[in-house]
């Protein structure tokens, strides 16, 4: 008989072995499966294609030359259908795919920590997200529907460009609903344990395939910007679906949307978090939704600050596929956008710091650093005038006289984009100055090297601020355009160097520090408005973007392919686009309202009628 | 109810106030090319190298990066012909043309033959160009238009125009802008007769008709002085109202009688409503 | 004592500058060149 000194020892072993293992598993047979429906579509897309071609029926193998008679009428602007239907589709996407990626990583938090108060948040964030999740369909279906009685012949050359990738993207929704199902309903079944792991692994499930559905779906969008496999000339399929789908702008769009989409989720469930605190009617309750409001904004911030370098990628992408259409984005007919875009971008940094220096009142060790903040509100607010200070300016013809010229001398120079990366820098390191401060707050340092982290950490902002506005101004103003161009990496850089020493070098500082105690729930009301605020400034941003990615194609649904002869064929006014931003956002609005009304629905029991004895 | 009435109120006030902004900046709406009919017979060499500057600021999409910007040679600033000559002389010059016609044309249609030095892509070390082949989707220029633009691009600065002016008789061509009606032989009695023969409502709003091309004329008198307005008509180049393209005529003060001049002015003027 | 503790904080943000500066000056340069717009010694272009 084998000596058995540790039973226990050696069954822990197992189960950790056994949780590994299925772990592993269970991701790499979804990566599989994944990759594998993307591959036999790639072979199914080439057969499909000749098959198609045996047909003599009306199929050319180019592009549709669409007359505006060719388009369908409704009495109704088609584009406003599609507009309104698309933007709200892709809200609600962007929510349900961003909710189980920072799911997953709170549950896994609670199952390192012990703490019961991780899981049951990440349980109530997916109840939010569940509802979402039909609402994205709906869309989801009307988009389509809208597309294919509207745009007919563009979605006929669509469906045979994209061919069977279609339908897969349609086949892995069933995955996705299965395992999302699988994943809320079980949580208190795979609770503990080894089952737990179980259930993180469907939550890592649940996000591989959702980023494949976002990735699949990115294709078409990007297709119709930058245009792939296809010979420019005649529009017809000369490459396979991976040639098709892997265009210039694919994955800069795949990195920007899946950074956004957290940011985007962080904000919207802040904002239940904050509605929830202020109707809440203990102070346990108060404290519950103090302490979520605080995890979303904090979701909201990470994911925000390195969302500028990938948008940065995004354009260079742009300018280097074509010249004329990153100018007509954001020297030309769009530019003014981008001023609209500055508001926004100040209106979320603004909220978001101002909840961070708020929420600095819940620990006493926030007092040191109180002194910083004014600060930081300083550069905030000059960095975001930079910004949004506009190259040229909205004169009469007797104001130019006045002025000189079209540009003013002293503000003509802050209106171009060397001054505006400085800003831009300068707001996203004081940002993450806050939220290191903030983090700071409860912590008493014990590590013996402090002196040392504290003087390298200071050291690296100053040197990247001073870094950042040397690159500005120098390659900016004084060196040729491509110098200024790439000198915007350096400061983009810079930022991020103190973005990850910080973080780095604090998780080390932190090692048995001693914790000072927070007081949640005792936060103001005022606060919580910066909750509200950061997702309606998200939304309004996303419908701005989405304005921007469409115009930036002028007049074609395909850039260069497939031309748009529709009676919509123009890039609509700021003025009107941001009507039909405002209508979508407040449409979205209501319908994240009655998503919280749901959640908290689900909750609600009626009392029993009490039955009356004796009779 | 409170709290949702509260929470409510201050998202919907926050979206109103992004509304506003967009609503108060300069409203410009991007046209689609516009395919239109170009009387052949009367075309002269005047009128083909207006033309050709419409083109430019217009469809050509060139002013998007050959301006002031440092993006790609300022063009409107420079004197092309002579640059031109200079370039063809560059012993980095590798291209085919021999004459500054030919370096014109071979820039617009083969941008890629010779890259000026510091407008190259980056990281190229300017062997590639950025330009995209204007006889190619998405600008699609026409020969008819390409000739007019380098015809332009020699005449602005008072060289003499070496393209030949087409006269094969074409049955439609495209253009973005309508160009300027020609003179009729006989004064026009009124101004409303002078603004349908110089045809200023193809691209403003005056009278009856309206057009977003061009900035609106039906208050203008409210918004320059008549010596402002006649300025706008002899030299449209001078002062270019916020929002809109550079492309009026500049040929009116050349096509235009006194007496013409003076009915509009005085017209516009009286334009206030 | 206090002379030692002061000399050695100023040696400690010496140090710490000094490091940071020449990390940032190499960053400059490799980030630059990796573009394919290399810098002088004194971070002027050199194309």
């Amino acid at each position: 008989m084998k000596p058995n000194h540790h039973p226990e020892g050696y069954a822990e072993i197992g189960q950790q072995w056994a949780r590994r293992a299925f772990n592993t598993m269970f991701w790499a047979m979804l990566m599989m499966l994944v990759l594998g429906m993307l591959g036999i579509a790639s072979e199914y897309t080439s057969m499909g294609s000749a098959w198609a071609a045996e047909e003599a029926v009306n199929l050319s193998a180019g592009a549709p030359e669409i007359q505006t008679v060719d388009y369908p009428k409704i009495g109704f602007s088609s584009r406003s259908v599609v507009w309104i239907a698309a933007q709200m589709h892709l809200f609600f996407a962007a929510f349900v795919l961003a909710v189980p990626l920072f799911v997953v990583v709170i549950e896994w938090i609670g199952v390192k920590s012990g703490d019961e108060r991780y899981d049951d948040m990440a349980h109530e964030f997916m109840k939010v997200s569940m509802t979402a999740y039909s609402i994205t369909a709906l869309f989801g279906g009307l988009l389509a529907f809208a597309l294919f009685l509207l745009y007919p012949h563009f979605m006929g050359y669509m469906t045979r460009v994209f061919d069977t990738q279609m339908l897969w993207y349609a086949l892995l929704f069933f995955a996705e609903s299965a395992i999302l199902y699988i994943y809320y309903y079980s949580w208190q079944a795979l609770r503990y344990g080894n089952r737990k792991w179980v259930h993180l692994s469907f939550g890592i499930g649940l996000n591989v395939v959702g980023t494949s559905l976002l990735f699949i779906a990115n294709a078409w969008a990007t297709f119709m910007m930058a245009p792939s496999g296809i010979d420019m000339a005649s529009g017809a399929v000369t490459g396979n679906i991976w040639e098709i789908m892997r265009g210039p702008l694919w994955n800069p769009v795949n990195l920007h949307r899946f950074i956004a989409n957290i940011a985007f989720g962080g904000a919207v469930v802040g904002a239940y978090a904050g509605y929830k605190l202020l109707s809440a009617k203990t102070l346990s309750e108060r404290a519950h939704y103090d302490w979520m409001g605080y995890t979303s904004n904090f979701i909201a911030v990470l994911a925000f600050l390195p969302l500028p370098f990938a948008g940065y990628w995004l354009m260079a992408e742009i300018y280097a596929y074509s010249q004329q259409m990153g100018i007509t984005a954001m020297g030309g007919i769009l530019a003014w956008l981008f001023i609209v875009q500055a508001v926004l971008i100040g209106t979320i940094l603004l909220a978001s710091n101002y909840y961070l220096w708020s929420g600095m009142s819940r620990t006493e060790g926030s007092l040191r650093y109180q002194w910083m903040i004014k600060y930081i509100a300083v550069v905030l607010v000059l960095g975001f005038l930079v910004w949004v200070t506009p190259h040229t300016l909205i004169l009469r013809a007797s104001e130019v006289a006045a002025l000189g010229g079209s540009h003013h001398h002293l503000l003509g120079p802050l209106g171009i984009m060397p001054a505006k990366n400085i800003a831009v820098n300068l707001m996203l390191i004081a940002t993450f100055l806050s939220f290191q401060l903030y983090r700071r707050s409860d912590k008493q340092v014990t590590v013996s090297w402090a002196a040392w982290g504290n003087a390298f950490i200071v050291a690296i902002y100053l040197i990247a601020i001073l870094n950042i506005i040397f690159a500005g101004i120098y390659y900016g103003y004084f060196t040729n355009t491509v110098y200024k161009v790439g000198s915007s990496v350096t400061q983009v850089v810079s930022t991020l160097v103190v973005i990850v020493a910080g973080v780095l070098i604090d998780s080390f500082m932190f090692k048995k520090a001693k914790i000072l105690p927070s007081v949640w729930g005792q936060v103001s009301n005022r606060s919580q408005y910066a909750l509200f605020a950061l997702p309606v400034a998200f939304t309004w941003l996303m419908a701005l973007m989405g304005y921007v990615r469409s115009s930036v194609r002028t007049h074609w649904h395909v850039y260069s392919v497939v031309k748009d002869n529709s009676v919509d064929n123009y890039i609509p006014a700021i003025g009107y686009a941001g009507n039909m931003m405002t209508i979508v956002t407040v449409l979205f609005l209501l319908c994240i309202l009655f998503i919280f009304w749901i959640a908290s629905l689900s909750n609600t029991k009626q009392i029993p009628p009490i039955k009356s004895e004796g009779h | 109810m409170g709290t949702l009435i509260r929470v409510l109120g201050f998202s919907l006030g926050l979206t109103l106030v992004f509304s506003l902004v967009a609503n108060l900046l300069p409203q410009v709406e991007g046209e689609a090319p516009k395919d239109e009919v170009i009387d052949m017979d009367s075309l002269d060499m005047d009128g083909f190298v207006s033309f050709g500057e419409a083109v430019f600021a217009g469809k050509g999409t060139c002013t998007l990066c050959h301006n002031d910007m440092g993006r790609a040679p300022d063009l409107l600033n420079m004197d092309v012909v002579k640059a031109s000559q200079d370039r063809l002389e560059d012993h980095r010059y590798v291209g085919q043309a021999s004459s500054v016609e030919e370096y014109l044309r071979e820039s617009l249609v083969a941008p890629g033959e010779y890259v000026v030095v510091g407008f190259g892509k980056k990281g190229s070390n300017d062997s590639e160009s950025p330009m995209p082949k204007v006889d190619a989707a998405p600008i699609q220029l026409s020969e008819f238009e390409i000739d007019s633009i380098v015809a332009y691009l020699q005449a602005k600065d008072g060289h003499e125009v070496t393209v030949a002016l087409p006269t094969l008789p074409e049955e439609e061509e495209s253009l973005t802008q309508p160009v300027a009606v020609p003179a009729a032989p006989v004064a026009a009695a009124t101004a409303e007769q002078a603004l349908a023969q110089y045809g200023c409502s193809a691209c403003h709003s005056v009278l009856s008709t309206e057009s977003p091309v061009g900035p609106d004329l039906r208050d203008v008198g409210s918004r320059l002085s008549a010596a402002q307005i006649r300025q706008s008509i002899i030299d449209p180049m001078a002062v270019i109202a916020e929002g809109y393209p550079p492309i009026m005529p500049t040929s009116l003060v050349d096509q235009m009688m006194v007496s013409e001049l003076e009915l509009l002015v005085n017209f516009l003027s009286n334009q206030t409503q | 004592m206090m002379q030692r503790q002061k000399g050695n904080r100023l040696i400690m943000w010496i140090v710490a500058i000094g490091i940071t500066v020449v990390f940032f000056y190499g960053l400059n340069q490799f980030i630059m060149s990796a573009q394919g717009l290399p810098l002088n010694l004194d971070l002027t272009p050199a194309q």
